[in-house]
């Protein structure tokens, strides 16, 4: 009985070794191949941020119209963004490798599986890019108007149209990307809906006063027909 | 394409037509009286000369039997294109129709070309004759108005346009864009060459020419006439006429910046006919509006402005904030520095262009709210003598926009 214990026992710690010892060569290689993708990304990102500033790269970002991206950047910087993505994606294929030293069948599922979600990632990136880009031209445009038509809550508008448009980025990405898509909608009407009313209730709470002023001047006027701006533009 | 069915129908019609010494097109919205009085007007031409009017509306009856012998003759040539409004109206339609006077003149094979563009408060006689007769006699290539100026009217021009050109290209042209405007041969073909090699964009026909004229070194002159009406402030859209006034200006100077950058100074221009005073007496302006407005832009547009303006500039108009309407005062330095880094920020692109012009209101409220308060009790001669302070102090800074436009990057706001 005792040695049919002590066999067990020793297959058991036997059968956990081997399985131990078959991972190992798997960690060991998940490890280098991290340390490497580590390096190499390192490497990488300095010589992709060297090349850009030589380049003037922010400069010509902003020449081209893509200014706002500074405001999505970590320290404002387009150079650091683009340099951290490059070796982030470094990182990442490096795990990937590791990864699949482990078990192939499994791996390589787990790798279709990430590769088939990644044009998913791409449209929802390039979504929330272009959502960025037209939410700030909005904002500014709306900004621009309202203080060249004397609005006094022009700031308002300007933010909350550029909400309103980074709201619907954010949800059509979300979408995009299949994250509880019940939820987006949801919360995307629920969020839409407020920021509308909210600006309503702002502009007419707000424009009590515009009109007000409005009338005034307009009684002013009647009341002395004879005045007329002589100033002329053009 | 409305050049072209010009062209075609030119073509068609100028078997019957003939050749012309000069076309002159008449843009502006004129009751038929009006256009008989130009007509009067141009028979007085010297030398007999033959003339083709381009005119949309009905043609008053326009007899050269019934006209003393030696005078000019005249016919009417029926224009298809839209009458611009004024110098910022409609873009395409203001350079449409000029365009159609070039071309109608080229194809009439005319030695110039004149355009009447505005009601003036004088009778046509003399004017229009003084615009037509240089190109004619004296092979003067562009003939520019010198409009008798109300103290609060021009302001645009008076502020940025003719200030401006005259620092930029040497030339001291009170109105630049005329838009009543005599035009030589040479020059329209130019225009009509560069409008060619531009692929049918980029050229405006009133901003391009004076800046065409000074650096290709023809002749200019001034031709004074009187007051201009002027059509009343459309107060909700200044910002648009901003923009579409100063966009083809800046477009132009990034085009001739080979040009302007060695020009120093500035010249006069000849000048006909004696300078005209109107009177000043024009009633009181609402600088409070104005000031309010560029309070507004100044709370709010800091963040544009701070991709344009360097620091200093930003830190002079805060302190302007807290002026009260009564004391309010913006240095010409200071506005002439805005105007000059907005013209770099456009050649750059900083932001949209749109944007970026548009942004600008505020501040052109601002230094014409300054404007008026100062000359408000002011008479003609003190007027002239304003203006004539704040073009030097545009000819003064533009050192400061020549070293900017050649090293931008060495300041990046």
């Amino acid at each position: 009985m005792w040695g049919q214990i002590k066999q067990a026992l020793a297959q058991s710690t036997a059968r956990f070794l081997t399985r131990f010892a078959d991972l190992l060569p798997g960690l060991a290689a998940l490890i280098v191949a991290l340390v490497l993708s580590i390096i190499v990304a390192f490497i990488l990102a300095v010589i992709v941020r060297r090349l850009l500033t030589s380049l003037q790269f922010e400069q010509r970002l902003s020449r081209w119209g893509f200014s706002s991206m500074a405001d999505w950047s970590p320290m404002n910087s387009p150079t650091l963004l683009v340099s951290r993505s490059i070796a982030f994606l470094v990182i990442l294929t490096g795990f990937l490798i590791g990864i699949a030293a482990f078990d192939a069948q499994w791996t390589s599922l787990f790798a279709q599986s990430i590769f088939a979600y990644i044009p998913r990632i791409v449209g929802a990136v390039l979504v929330l890019m272009v959502g960025g880009v037209i939410a700030r031209f909005l904002g500014r445009s709306v900004l621009i108007g309202a203080v060249n038509m004397n609005l006094q809550y022009a700031r308002l508008l300007s933010v909350g149209v550029k909400w309103l448009v980074i709201v619907l980025a954010v949800a059509m990405a979300l979408d995009h990307l299949r994250i509880a898509a019940g939820i987006v909608e949801l919360a995307f009407g629920i969020l839409f809906g407020g920021i509308v009313l909210a600006l309503s209730l702002a502009v007419g709470l707000g424009s009590k006063d515009l009109v007000t002023k409005s009338l005034e001047r307009d009684a002013r006027r009647s009341a002395n027909e004879q005045y007329e701006d002589p100033l002329r533009h053009l | 394409m409305e050049t072209d069915s010009i062209l075609k129908q030119d073509q068609e019609n100028k078997q019957e037509i003939g050749n012309a010494d000069l076309v002159v097109g008449i843009l502006g919205e004129f009751e038929p009286d009006g256009v008989a009085a130009v007509c009067d007007a141009l028979r007085t031409v010297s030398g007999s000369p033959r003339i083709a009017i381009l005119h949309d509306g009905p043609a008053p009856n326009v007899s050269n039997s019934a006209a003393p012998e030696g005078s000019a003759s005249l016919f009417f040539v029926p224009s298809p294109l839209a009458t611009p409004e004024a110098p910022g109206g409609s873009l395409l339609s203001v350079m449409a129709a000029y365009q159609s006077v070039f071309v109608a003149s080229e194809k009439l094979g005319a030695r110039g070309c004149c355009v009447i563009a505005s009601q003036i408060e004088a009778p046509p006689l003399q004017w229009v004759r003084q615009l037509a007769e240089p190109l004619l006699d004296r092979d003067v290539d562009l003939v520019v108005p010198h409009y008798a100026r109300h103290k609060f009217e021009g302001l645009l021009n008076g502020s940025i346009i003719s200030p401006f050109v005259r620092s930029l290209y040497g030339k001291r042209i009170y109105n630049p864009m005329g838009p009543d405007l005599g035009i030589s041969r040479r020059l329209f073909s130019k225009m009509l060459g560069a409008e060619l090699r531009a692929g049918g964009g980029g050229i405006h026909p009133l901003a391009s020419l004076a800046p065409m004229a000074a650096c290709s070194n023809l002749e200019v002159c001034e031709v004074h006439v009187g007051a201009r009406v002027y059509p009343p402030t459309d107060w909700m859209n200044i910002s648009s006429l901003l923009a579409r006034v100063l966009d083809p200006v800046f477009v132009d100077m990034e085009r001739n910046a080979p040009c302007w950058q060695r020009i120093r100074g500035s010249v006069p221009v000849t000048a006909i006919g004696e300078p005209i005073f109107v009177s000043q007496d024009t009633g009181s302006v609402d600088i409070q509006r104005m000031v309010e407005s560029f309070q507004l832009g100044n709370r709010e547009l800091q963040e544009i402005w701070s991709l344009v303006l360097p620091p200093a500039t930003l830190f002079e108009l805060r302190k302007l904030l807290r002026l009260p309407p009564e004391q309010f005062h913006m240095d010409d330095a200071l506005w002439v520095r805005i105007v000059y880094d907005f013209a770099l920020a456009h050649r750059l692109r900083t932001i949209s262009r749109d944007h970026l012009l548009k942004s600008m209101t505020p501040l052109y409220l601002g230094w014409a709210a300054s404007y008026a308060r100062e000359i408000q009790t002011a008479g003609a001669l003190a007027l002239v003598q304003r203006l004539e302070r704040l073009a030097l102090a545009y000819e003064s800074g533009k050192p400061y926009l020549v070293s900017r436009w050649r090293w931008p990057d060495r300041f990046s706001p």
